[in-house]
């Protein structure tokens, strides 16, 4: 991966849709030498991010891992709706790659979007606009999502995917109920669920034998104990599967039976890289939504 | 859910890789340059991602004095000069650890023994079960031999898959001769003729093209189409290889293998699958359908001195090693005819030679006008017909050209493009061909692999072509090193009322 070769910003508060376009057009613009063919916008999506301020800087520093393998337009909303205003205030950066053997570059988009007051209860009608035609539109829900609430349910219905983490939920398993409710209308991908793709082919080299397992024994987070349980119970058609969890920051173990599974050779991919596979994939993926539903309550 | 033993319920949903089988990699020629600039920083870069057997070694045979030590050494070096990934001890350590090499005369039964006891050795170290890939990177004198010493020592136990590099034969009735004898040890499947071209990843685009979008389809015959350019253009010379260039010219190293196999792919009927039977069964297909193309539709070449990115270069005559007075071409257009239901009198242009302009692979698609375009004759000088441009080398790519309103009063038309660069949506690194080739050979998926019957039917319409040329004597040089060929070329498309693309 390489750094941007360059990098354009604007800034605008109360600012319009329109506002923001002409924004994106100039920088683009800017973007590439004077006299110069104009650098490429990208083909390949848009990304929304719901980004609740505690999770800003988490958000931006997974953002700046991945910009360059997915050169998307990003969008991020950050929802201020006890702010006293009722405003939408914008930053908008254009960042270039270049592209080898020619003379021009792709351009990252990034809208950073601040919906203050009642824009924050309407964010479907502020970012429907800005989405790129006729590409995929991933959203990425930062923290637990306010099930039922209206902002949820807009985003929803706009987008292609949904991606979340469960680690960053509260209360494991009981918001898997609501989660299981959203996969008839978008696919959802999980982080803690990809988290666990490298032990996943490990623990089916253990077929039939793992078949007869009575208890997993998971050190890790909650969201990957409970997701790899519900794995079992899914895949294995029984629902008399014990869990034992150890609390831990990332997953370092799994017993089956209080028999170490094999370990995974090599560290775990870092959030970017984790995040940038989600966004390659497009479908439902039946086999995680069995496991939610093993395990809701 | 009922989980038997047969069925591993876990196994649903993973997105498990394709496993190739533990295995020793043989390559013959092993002191070359392709196995020090491709084939080694492909095997390194396969490691390097994981996709390698963990059960794996390298032996490299050739006929120089060389100790596993020495050949590990030089591979580092290599890999460390060409591969395109970081090198990383750790890797390499893995890959030199299962690495040895063999002083080997081709047709030394000692040699042979040598080697034989070697892979024993190395199958009892690494595990790798008696399975055996043969690269053979040798002339095609040296193939015969090998493959029937190969049989001979042929093990119960384990698969043996044969990748041939080319060229493989020298006329039709070498290569039949060469697939005769590898047929009489070998089964088809076993052999893997390799083009590297089709290791490309924008030659495989051709087929997500044409066969993953519902627009091209419908359009692409001689319906709407008005003719197909493809352009395989070196503006390097013959970079030392004048032993092999003067008795193969042009048309052997390029117009038999890579420029038939991209006029098949562009032009063959969509296969019922991807299988290697399937997507070979309908480029055999456009190989018989091609017309024998008389001399006048044949134009050949050969540079004389000239320039190239302000550099003087030499004349191929004076190139070191070829003769004086060589007849060698250096350069050849064609116009071809595919005489089939799609592509009846829709000509294939082609072209390809050394010391051009610049380097370029392309295929261009030209489409037939408009019918009537509804504007004033001089609002559309500037427009030119539609072209579907496909960049495999380099800015690998796709582009359309279009006819597009100048901004302003009145109605002015120019002709823009809409490009699809591969680098702007698809930030990864593109694999070399050798690691998809390599890879494939592994994991026994000959789909991307040239067939015998292909490879005959190939060499038949060079044979037609060539015994044309015993006729004539071209006035060699006939273009400029740095020029885009010789005039005649140029007049090939004129007398159609057509011309080479712009650049």
């Amino acid at each position: 991966m390489s750094a941007p070769v360059g990098l354009e910003a604007w800034t605008g508060e109360g600012v319009h849709t329109a506002d923001i376009e002409t924004a994106l057009a100039r920088l683009r613009a800017a973007s590439a030498p004077v006299g110069a063919a104009p650098n490429l916008r990208t083909s390949v999506m848009t990304h929304l991010a719901w980004v609740p301020e505690p999770w800003l800087d988490r958000a931006r520093a997974a953002l700046a891992g991945m910009a360059e393998a997915h050169p998307s337009r990003t969008i991020l909303l950050v929802p201020d709706p006890d702010s006293g205003k009722d405003r939408v205030d914008a930053t908008v950066t254009v960042e270039t790659y270049a592209l080898a053997g020619v003379d021009r570059a792709v351009c990252t988009e990034v809208i950073e979007l601040r919906l203050e007051g009642v824009r924050a209860k309407a964010p479907a009608s502020v970012v429907l606009p800005l989405l790129v035609s006729d590409l995929p539109v991933f959203l990425r829900w930062r923290g637990e999502p306010p099930w039922g609430a209206p902002e949820l349910e807009q985003l929803v219905g706009i987008v292609d995917r949904m991606i979340v983490d469960s680690t960053e939920w509260d209360d494991l398993p009981f918001p898997y109920r609501h989660l299981a409710e959203l996969f008839p209308r978008t696919a959802v991908s999980d982080i803690a669920w990809a988290r666990t793709s490298r032990w996943r082919p490990l623990l089916a080299s253990l077929w039939p034998g793992i078949g007869d397992v009575g208890t997993i024994r998971v050190r890790g987070t909650a969201a990957q104990a409970w997701l790899l349980l519900g794995w079992l119970r899914s895949r294995l058609g029984r629902d008399d599967i014990e869990l034992e969890h150890v609390e831990a920051e990332r997953l370092e173990g799994i017993d089956l039976d209080g028999v170490p599974a094999p370990f995974p050779p090599g560290d775990p991919p870092a959030p970017s890289d984790v995040l940038s596979d989600e966004l390659d994939r497009f479908g439902r993926d039946p086999v995680y939504e069995a496991a939610v539903l093993a395990v809701a309550e | 859910m009922s989980a038997t033993a047969e069925h591993n319920p876990l196994a649903e949903g993973l997105r498990l890789r394709r496993r190739p089988d533990p295995c020793i990699l043989v390559i013959f020629g092993a002191s070359g340059d392709l196995t020090s600039k491709k084939l080694m920083p492909a095997l390194y870069s396969l490691a390097y991602r994981g996709l390698l057997p963990e059960k794996f070694g390298i032996i490299g045979a050739a006929r120089s004095e060389e100790t596993d030590d020495g050949f590990r050494d030089r591979m580092k070096q290599a890999v460390q000069e060409h591969a395109r990934d970081p090198f990383r001890d750790e890797v390499w350590e893995q890959l030199a650890g299962g690495m040895r090499y063999v002083t080997l005369d081709f047709a030394d039964d000692k040699g042979e023994d040598l080697l034989r006891d070697k892979l024993n050795e190395l199958d009892g170290e690494r595990g790798t079960g008696g399975n055996r890939v043969y690269y053979f990177a040798v002339p095609p004198s040296a193939i015969g031999t090998l493959v029937a010493e190969i049989a001979e020592r042929r093990a119960s136990e384990g698969w043996i898959r044969l990748i041939i590099e080319k060229p493989f034969g020298h006329d039709l009735a070498s290569a039949e001769a060469l697939n005769t004898e590898i047929k009489q040890h070998f089964a088809e499947n076993e052999v893997f003729r390799i083009d590297h071209y089709l290791g490309k990843e924008t030659v495989q685009n051709m087929l997500a093209l044409r066969f993953a979008n519902g627009i091209f389809e419908p359009i692409w015959n001689r319906q709407f189409i008005d003719h197909v350019q493809i352009t395989v253009a070196e503006s390097i010379g013959i970079e030392g290889r004048a032993g092999y260039y003067e008795s193969a010219g042009a048309i052997r190293d390029i117009f038999q293998n890579h420029l038939l196999q991209l006029l098949a792919l562009t032009a063959m009927e969509p296969p019922i699958d991807f299988s290697s039977e399937s997507v070979r069964n309908e480029k055999v297909k456009v190989l018989k359908s091609i017309h024998t193309p008389g001399p006048k539709s044949v134009v050949r070449g050969q540079y004389g001195r000239g320039f190239v990115e302000g550099e003087e270069v030499p004349a191929y005559r004076e190139e070191q090693g070829v003769a004086p007075d060589s007849m060698t071409e250096t350069y050849v257009a064609a116009k071809l005819y595919v005489d089939n239901w799609r592509w009846a009198d829709t000509p294939f242009y082609v072209r390809m030679g050394k010391r051009l302009a610049r380097r370029e692979t392309t295929i261009a698609i030209q489409f037939k006008r408009a019918p009537h375009p509804p504007f004033e004759e001089t609002a559309s000088e500037g427009l030119r017909p539609n072209v579907l441009l496909v960049h495999v080398q380099p800015d690998e790519g796709v582009s359309l050209a279009i006819g597009a309103k100048v901004p302003g009063q009145g109605m002015t038309i120019r002709t823009v493009h809409m490009d699809f660069l591969y680098g702007g949506a698809f930030r990864t690194a593109m694999p070399e061909a050798y690691e998809r080739l390599i890879l494939d050979t592994v994991l026994g998926d000959g789909t991307l692999f040239t067939r015998a019957d292909e490879v005959e039917e190939q060499w038949l319409l060079v044979d037609a072509i060539v015994s044309a040329w015993q006729r004539d004597r071209p006035g060699f040089p006939n273009y400029a090193a740095g020029t885009w060929g010789p005039p005649s070329a140029d007049d090939l498309l004129h007398r159609d009322g057509r011309s080479w693309r712009r650049h």
